[in-house]
């Protein structure tokens, strides 16, 4: 196995609130390999962002408490270094791409010069000329027509596409071993969201880097990621090639996930969403913070008072699950898989 | 934006016209301009009837207020009712001493707010910020008037004690102040006072907006997004944040400026100040509608411009907002 380019270690983030201390990430950990795409799924709050925006730094400091763990690129751990190497790397080697291109980019500067901006910031002496004329190239290579002429206009003139390729250009700019993309298709319309995983992949076969793929899209996730994290909580529930988490999930909350999505191999009359809510993450239930809405605990002690932890299957550590009885699920799954294929 | 400020400035026309006839119509019916001539046991019957006829005083109101306009363009805003002096030059001097007054008191409250607010924000719930804020509500609270009273007693009194003179009073058009660094030394003494009072109030005002319009700049995406990129914080903050976060303070300033020229009535009656409103206050007094009257579109004139002028600042700040 290559070594991972970024490997976070048990990290542990805590934010301050009104009501109390909310732990937004526990003892999460995950490597991300050079080349491959990892896509981390999970609900709104189940902290999918906050680990790398940890890492990144991007998390205030107050209300947000680093509690313990590591956020090792290339054998250094970004959450030791000094605030001028962190800075030098976020943009540079690890680049992000956000949610809401209509709100992330700047309203009183010009498209290029925000992206020409990202080019000087890491490339000391390059000359505005240079600048204008690379970020000619990067907002032509992410597919926005007429890029002359766009360099100059602001970020209302273009539509929430377009943003979203300039930030995707601005974000592979200085080609990142790294790409973080946080939901980047969440806040646009569907035609849109398939241009933008068309950008996303040129953009990848473009700088080669490994990317980081937050979302609540399992399709998205099915088009893009090689591997997959699935968080609830706060924790990792279950890890694993995404042929593997598609086909034999083995947590009870990623089979909820896929009962619950529309699939074009399953012939389903209904989907099947999970019942309840997300828990509290001030007060998280006992043991696995899934069990209440738990189709597969069926009131045992253990979902309640015994934190699962993540544990390998078969073949190693390519198939994480934390759940207690996760070897029976594979039996319950197959079944219930059974029951659905078309008479 | 050249043929949106064209556009304004006719539309600006049509308003002024309208404000003269209003300012005109409710001033003439609200008094008499003779009845203070006419409580004067001195002024005799034949003084009364000739001011009468040489200011058209028996005319039906239209065709006064048609006097008036024609006065305001070729008569210097004519006379007083009493004394018959040219109304004109008292404007233009007591605007001459309000301008003073405030663009320095302004320019000291912009400034400093800008800098406290700024500091505020980014410290957000610091020993700093919670100072400012009490300074702040304290400010707001204070009356002018108080406030100016308790600045004389205090320089009055370190007069008495320590034969310190530090501020003189506020009669400004008493001697010739000289030219230069004699002139801006003068101003500071006379004018001291009164910019301290003036400036206190808007620090108070602006501080608040800039610390209010910078906290929601620096949670913003687009911040956030510098930050990303890599840039150093300071970049973030001055570049990123500052830009966004002045655009709604200087809509307020420019507002503010056009109300505050019209004079900080209170400030210049308990400092005595020769200005925009001192002469006001005192023509109400006397009960003369002519000053009355010419200051009145003068303000008007000044609230129109500095309308436009908020625009056009807008504009320049903002590039959302396009006029053509």
């Amino acid at each position: 196995m290559p070594e991972p380019v970024l490997s976070i270690r048990d990290l542990t983030v805590e934010f301050k609130t009104e009501d109390g201390v909310v732990r937004a990430v526990t003892d999460v950990t995950y490597d991300l390999f050079p080349g491959e795409t990892l896509g981390i799924v999970g609900e709104s709050g189940s902290g999918k962002s906050v680990s790398v925006m940890t890492m990144l730094g991007l998390v205030p400091m107050p209300p947000g408490k680093l509690v313990g763990g590591e956020a090792l690129y290339k054998g250094r751990d970004l959450l030791k270094i000094p605030k001028k190497e962190l800075r030098n790397i976020r943009g540079g080697e690890v680049a992000m791409i956000f949610q809401d291109p209509m709100t992330s980019l700047n309203p009183v500067f010009k498209i290029g010069d925000q992206i020409s901006e990202a080019l000087q910031t890491h490339r000391d002496g390059l000359s505005d000329g240079d600048a204008r004329k690379k970020t000619i190239e990067l907002l032509e290579l992410v597919g926005v027509p007429y890029a002359e002429r766009r360099y100059d206009q602001y970020p209302h003139e273009f539509s929430g596409g377009m943003r979203q390729r300039a930030m995707i250009a601005m974000a592979i700019a200085n080609d990142p071993t790294v790409l973080i993309a946080d939901e980047p298709t969440t806040a646009l319309d569907v035609t849109i969201q398939a241009q933008i995983i068309e950008v996303m992949r040129a953009a990848q076969d473009e700088t080669n880097a490994a990317t980081i793929l937050i979302t609540h899209d399992l399709g998205l996730v099915a088009e893009l990621a090689d591997r997959v994290v699935v968080m609830y909580a706060g924790r990792v529930v279950e890890l694993g090639d995404v042929h593997t988490i598609f086909n034999s999930p083995r947590h009870p909350y990623t089979v909820g996930l896929m009962n619950s999505l529309a699939r074009v191999d399953l012939d389903r009359e209904w989907l099947e969403p999970i019942p309840g809510q997300p828990p509290s993450m001030i007060s998280p239930p006992p043991g696995c913070a899934f069990h209440p809405r738990c189709a597969f605990s069926r009131g045992r002690e253990r979902c309640r008072t015994e934190i699962p932890p993540l544990r390998g299957f078969g073949d190693g550590l390519a198939h994480l699950s934390a759940c207690h009885f996760a070897e029976e699920l594979e039996a319950q799954h197959v079944t219930a898989a059974l029951a659905l294929e078309p008479s | 934006m050249l043929t949106y400020v064209v556009r304004r400035l006719l539309y600006s026309i049509v308003v002024l016209f309208a404000a003269s006839f209003i300012i005109f119509f409710f001033v003439s019916v609200s008094n008499d301009p003779l009845s203070f001539l006419r409580m004067q046991p001195t002024a005799s019957e034949i003084t009364i009837e000739n001011i009468s006829e040489r200011k058209h005083l028996d005319e039906p109101i239209p065709v006064r207020y048609l006097y008036w306009v024609q006065d305001m363009f070729t008569n210097q805003f004519g006379t007083t009712t009493i004394g018959d002096r040219p109304i004109l030059p008292d404007l233009t001097r007591v605007m001459g001493h309000t301008l003073q007054l405030v663009i320095a008191a302004e320019l000291i409250a912009i400034l400093l707010a800008i800098g406290i607010g700024v500091y505020s924000a980014l410290r957000q719930y610091s020993a700093f910020d919670y100072s400012a804020t009490t300074f702040s509500f304290v400010g707001l609270a204070t009356p002018v008037f108080w406030l100016a009273l308790m600045l004389q007693v205090l320089f009055v009194n370190i007069y008495l004690w320590f034969d310190i003179r530090i501020f003189y009073t506020a009669n400004l058009s008493g001697i010739d102040p000289g030219t230069g660094l004699s002139f801006l030394l003068d101003r500071a003494q006379h004018l001291g006072l009164p910019v301290i009072t003036l400036a206190i109030a808007s620090i108070a005002t602006y501080s608040r907006f800039m610390r209010a319009s910078m906290l929601e700049v620096v949670n913003s995406d687009y911040v956030r997004t510098a930050r990303a990129k890599g840039l150093h914080e300071r970049k973030v903050t001055m570049r990123h944040a500052f830009r966004n976060a002045l655009i709604p303070l200087v809509t307020i300033i420019a507002l503010n400026l056009g109300a505050l020229l019209s004079g900080a009535v209170v400030t210049e009656t308990v400092f005595a100040l020769d200005g925009m409103g001192f002469y006001y206050y005192n023509q109400l007094l006397l009960g003369d509608p002519y000053p009355v009257m010419a200051w009145l579109m003068v303000v008007a004139t000044l609230v129109v411009v500095f309308n436009l002028v908020a625009d056009i600042a807008y504009g320049i700040l903002d590039p959302r907002v396009r006029y053509d």
